[in-house]
């Protein structure tokens, strides 16, 4: 039987062992897409499981599901999860392919609860530069240009970026005169 | 315009603090505001020298100026630039000198006087985490 974090898998009609290690380090410098709907968590992010399982296996997206790419990816011990329904509305304000919450209107309390559900994601990102939208963590990279590039290239906005405090001078904001 | 603070993690995660900053799209970049702190303790708007290269900004040629800060030493060049507010209802902008610095260790933009504090009736409202701004007529 194999181990936690190792699995051999057919995905059209192809055998692939994978590993759980062999995908952490693959993953460490590869920028996540936007989710659409499910994600898994690796490293601190959140990938589309597609993209993930198409990099493990070198294979088409299209010769998978993306329940089956949650599936293997859960036997390996990653966590998997699902963002909020949401709902799409056109709007002036809006860019193209931005989406808005409208399933629920969020009042005072949740939406101070939702902030500092984002703080304390963030504190596992000292020094890493974010995304932030609708209060939920969109990117964490290492250089803003990496972060700009990534929201461009997938057309997304954020309503905020910047580098997560490391230290107490990052913090402080100690004023220059 | 309304908008709550932002909780950010104290360095080392033990605490969250809420703090007076606001999102600023600086040059027309709408798809990355830059999160700023109110700092009236500062002179002037400051931000890090990045963000002058993403919006594609020649400092080459602009004056610069050694500032301390944080008990050290940076190099700031200045240049006019575009800036915005929005809270979602309103918006507003406006254009401001701001510094560009480098090196850049505060995690945000630092807004000022100059350039933000003498644009705006600013109301800090620390004990219901909250900033108020009415533009000031030109």
């Amino acid at each position: 039987m194999a181990e936690i974090g190792e699995r051999t898998v057919t995905i059209a009609k192809q055998r692939f062992d994978l590993r759980r290690d062999a995908i952490e380090r693959a993953t460490r410098q590869l920028l996540p897409e936007p989710i659409s709907s499910h994600y898994v968590v690796i490293g601190r992010r959140r990938y589309p499981p597609k993209q993930v399982i198409a990099l493990a296996t070198g294979l088409d997206r299209a010769d998978f599901t993306s329940h089956q790419a949650r599936r293997i990816l859960m036997r390996l011990g990653f966590a998997v999860g699902r963002v909020p329904s949401t709902s799409v509305v056109s709007s002036d304000r809006l860019q193209v392919g931005e989406s808005v919450r409208t399933d629920r209107i969020p009042s005072a309390a949740s939406s101070r609860e939702r902030r500092r559900e984002l703080a304390e994601m963030l504190t596992a990102l000292p020094g890493q530069w974010v995304a932030i939208k609708d209060d939920e963590l969109l990117l964490a990279a290492s250089t803003p240009n990496e972060l700009v590039s990534w929201l461009s290239r997938h057309n997304r906005r954020a309503d905020s970026m910047f580098r997560v405090p490391e230290d107490e001078i990052a913090a402080g904001g100690l004023a220059p005169l | 315009m309304r908008f709550p603070f932002k909780d950010i993690p104290d360095p080392g995660g033990a605490a969250v603090r809420p703090r007076p900053i606001v999102d600023v799209v600086v040059e027309g970049l709408e798809l990355a505001p830059q999160a700023c702190l109110l700092d009236s303790g500062a002179s002037a708007v400051r931000m890090g020298a990045h963000v002058a290269e993403l919006i594609g900004l020649d400092l080459s040629k602009a004056p610069s100026a050694t500032i301390a800060v944080g008990g050290t030493t940076v190099e700031g060049r200045l240049a006019e630039v575009a800036l915005a507010v929005s809270d979602g209802a309103s918006g507003h902008q406006w254009t401001a000198p701001v510094w560009f610095c480098e090196p850049w260790r505060p995690a945000f933009g630092l807004l000022g006087l100059t350039g933000f504090f003498d644009r705006f009736e600013v109301t800090v409202a620390s004990y219901e985490e909250r900033i108020e701004l009415t533009p000031i007529a030109p």
